[in-house]
């Protein structure tokens, strides 16, 4: 993965938020506020301004751009998806990369959000989704195509296994049995994430 | 009854008032617009810097408290909103001079959450980075200690002023940070409200009280209480909140204190004084001695009618350092 690659990923996600937008506040107002569609929608405009406006070289300066228009973000989450884009950027410095530098990237984001959020795996969050990519890309023997459909699959089937979770973190936690059910919005945004990464 | 506000687009409320204060003490202020924060006018050396920020709504927080003695930066939010990560990590390189930052930091899910980013990324770009976090809201305690643990509230004045003053006096960062740390441990606070406050914008109080009721264990952000309790005397409503305090602190006989008595935003001076008299006599009634006092709007949560207690345990060394200069908007002797 190069970083015009890197670029196309961000502009897939753009789109499929843009796509499915409805459909995560929708979430979001069943579990917590409503206001992560929102938060997610600046976030993104922002990265996507940016990115028109700055020269990248590597994939990590695509990420960097990402990362500081999500950390420019009000709440919770964004921020959180700041500092994931932020550890995948350190790890995607050189002009090619490959499964192992993403895998690497994928892991250190998802303890770095574990550990700032206090979120483990099961308590209906945004980690739900990405530490089962994570696994995946590390444990992917193929090439790139392959080890980032196996990275997506995993994301999606961990996003869809939060529906039966009950929330312990993160504004869902408040409305306890409401929530199950519900899809958590921030694990359906990772999924929406990784599966723009498969082209 | 609606209520009006000075106003001109609620969205841009906060630069607005930014921009404001800074006009109004261009020796001490200087405002950085994008990402938004305020340091000082003339930015100290060699000494720990001290950043604190969290939402707005609480004027003069904590803006109003920049300036020698007290603070070197100050991040503000949105109304009742933590300020962005990167907003915080701009000010706090800013203001390090190479003797690292103590962040203070007032404990609310958001606020935790974008300091410690941001001291992540400080940390990246090799300043060294010290975080207190002010706990001190009474009322959001849990017996099972479960949740995200007390509010901060007007106890942040104190531990910018106590911290501030020691760090000019050149204390290295670890060291700030464990006193700061040891001060918000012996603080308490507990607000009652007679009256909500309103947002910027809406023509509403958050919620009504009826006559003969009071709402106990407010805090800074228009939430509701714990509670609510008969209207009563002003000694009455004083002695409520100050059973409460002492008990947490385990006070007693000999033992001295600060003391805030602080207007969540619409409370009168003429009350908040005459509620000082309360708790000074009822604190001597138990033998306690009441060190240093500030009496007035510090943590204001909008125009709520109401206001707050914060004892925090004084000692030689504390009452040294709260005597201690300082030159800011909001306090200075």
């Amino acid at each position: 993965m190069n970083g015009s690659d890197a670029r196309e990923w961000m502009g897939r996600f753009f789109a499929a938020f843009d796509r499915e937008q409805q459909t995560l506040t929708d979430l979001d107002r069943r579990t917590g506020d409503g206001d992560f569609g929102a938060n997610l929608r600046s976030a993104l405009g922002r990265a996507r301004t940016a990115l028109d406006a700055t020269e990248t070289a590597t994939p990590g300066d695509v990420f960097d751009v990402v990362s500081t228009a999500f950390l420019n973000t009000g709440g919770t989450s964004g921020p959180l998806f700041g500092m994931w884009f932020r550890n995948l950027a350190k790890a995607t410095r050189a002009p090619t990369v490959g499964v192992a530098d993403l895998a690497r990237g994928f892991t250190d984001g998802t303890s770095t959000v574990q550990r700032l959020g206090g979120a483990k795996p099961g308590d209906k969050t945004m980690v739900d989704a990405m530490a089962p990519a994570a696994e995946a890309l590390a444990a992917a023997t193929g090439g790139i195509h392959e080890a980032l459909a196996a990275a997506a699959a995993a994301a999606r089937s961990g996003a869809e296994a939060t529906a039966e979770l009950l929330a312990k973190r993160g504004r869902a936690s408040y409305v306890g049995e409401v929530a199950r059910g519900v899809l958590d919005p921030g694990a359906v945004a990772v999924a929406l994430l990784v599966e723009a990464a498969c082209g | 009854m609606s209520r009006r506000q000075f106003l001109n687009d609620p969205e841009h409320v906060v630069p607005e008032a930014l921009e404001g204060l800074v006009l109004a003490h261009p020796g001490l202020l200087r405002l950085n617009p994008e990402p938004a924060y305020v340091t000082r006018a003339k930015p100290a050396t060699g000494k720990v810097a001290l950043v604190s920020g969290g939402g707005s709504g609480h004027e003069p927080l904590h803006a109003g408290f920049v300036g020698t003695g007290m603070l070197d930066a100050a991040v503000p939010g949105a109304v009742f909103a933590s300020p962005t990560a990167l907003q915080v990590s701009a000010a706090t390189t800013a203001v390090d001079t190479g003797q690292g930052v103590l962040q203070i930091v007032k404990n609310y899910t958001g606020d935790v959450l974008n300091f410690r980013i941001a001291a992540e990324i400080a940390g990246d770009e090799g300043a060294a980075v010290e975080q207190v976090l002010v706990d001190d809201d009474l009322a959001s305690e849990r017996a099972d200690g479960e949740g995200p643990g007390r509010r901060g509230t007007a106890a942040v004045v104190v531990v910018e002023k106590l911290c501030g003053a020691l760090a000019e006096q050149g204390a290295e960062l670890p060291r700030l940070a464990r006193f700061g740390r040891e001060v918000v441990g012996d603080a308490r606070s507990m607000g009652i409200a007679l009256a909500a406050g309103a947002h910027p914008g809406e023509r509403a109080p958050a919620w009504e009280l009826a006559d003969d009721e009071v709402e106990l264990g407010v805090g800074i952000h228009g939430e509701r209480g714990i509670g609510r309790r008969p209207y009563a005397s002003a000694d009455e409503l004083t002695a409520d909140l100050l059973d409460r305090l002492v008990a947490a602190l385990g006070l007693g006989r000999g033992d001295g204190v600060f003391v805030v008595v602080n207007s969540l935003g619409a409370t009168h001076g003429l009350e908040l004084a005459l509620v000082h008299r309360a708790v000074h006599r009822q604190l001597a009634g138990r033998g306690i001695e009441v060190a240093r006092s500030l009496v007035g709007p510090y943590v204001t949560s909008l125009d709520m009618a109401g206001l707050s207690i914060t004892l925090v345990r004084a000692d030689d060394t504390r009452v040294a350092l709260w005597d201690a200069p300082v030159r800011t908007p909001a306090l200075t002797w």
